[in-house]
């Protein structure tokens, strides 16, 4: 690891402005699937294996501190989904657009339309929340 | 640079096992998009946490169809998470021998839990 130090700064220091965020939110989206990923396979893994830790493991997830990742979760995966089609439209029908300009707008329009997927979904998960866990909207 | 001075837009992917490292990459997100946000829009938005418990699973994997979704999801997403994984970290540990270390984790990492959720998968939910 005698990298870390100078990769970190990199990641850090580097003034990309959008596409460094757009790189950086890549990342991050997607190491944080993949941790969310892990648990999710051992989880259902209990359902064969011990079951009564799968309803353990539900009941947490039911508590409103995990519904507010659950929420983050939808955002990362939207994200993570969209970038990686935007890369790929480029490099496979636009490799002469890699450029700063379209870019920096390409970048821009992914973040909107992320939100726009998430939004709707935050709302019913939301709703969800406050129907479960707080007995709001008749719940 | 090409040797022209023209600039070079696009690449040619090197063989070897991390030419098909960046394939899969590639080509199992354009099956994870409708795969996972399929999956996670119906069990995370529609169906939602609170209507989960050990017979709802039994009742979805009652379907063949739905055991067969799970496990491609199963197969996909993990081995893409992983190698994302791979990825990142080799950011960081550069020698030979480390990054060997590294895959050889890994691998045993994928490897252990995809097995345990393919168990689970085909063994079903045990009352």
């Amino acid at each position: 690891m005698a990298g870390l130090k100078t990769v970190l700064a990199g990641y850090l220091g580097y003034r990309g402005r959008e596409g460094h965020w757009t790189f950086l939110l890549h990342r991050i989206t997607g190491l944080g699937t993949g941790l969310f990923l892990t648990i999710h396979i051992l989880d259902i893994a209990f359902v064969y294996f011990a079951p009564r830790l799968f309803l353990d493991v539900i009941e947490l997830y039911q508590t409103t501190l995990f519904g507010i990742g659950e929420i983050f979760l939808v955002f990362c995966v939207f994200y993570h989904g969209l970038n990686g089609l935007r890369i790929a439209y480029f490099d496979m029908f636009k490799p002469r657009s890699w450029s700063r300009e379209i870019q920096t707008k390409s970048s821009r329009i992914l973040l909107i339309l992320a939100i726009a997927l998430w939004l709707p979904a935050a709302a019913w998960m939301i709703r969800n929340l406050l129907i479960h866990n707080f007995g709001l909207l008749g719940g | 640079m090409a040797a022209t001075g023209k600039p070079q837009y696009s690449q040619t992917i090197s063989p070897g096992m991390e030419g098909i490292a960046w394939k899969w990459m590639r080509y199992s997100a354009f099956l994870l998009i409708p795969l996972v946000w399929g999956h996670m829009i119906l069990q995370d938005v529609v169906v939602g946490v609170h209507a989960m418990d050990l017979d709802y699973v039994a009742r979805r994997w009652a379907s063949m169809g739905w055991r067969v979704y799970d496990a491609l999801l199963l197969g996909f997403a993990f081995a893409h998470g992983v190698n994302g994984l791979r990825q990142v970290l080799n950011d960081f540990i550069h020698s030979h021998k480390a990054r060997r270390l590294l895959n050889i984790v890994l691998l045993i990492f994928w490897l252990g839990l995809t097995l345990a959720g393919f168990i689970a998968l085909i063994a079903g939910v045990r009352n």
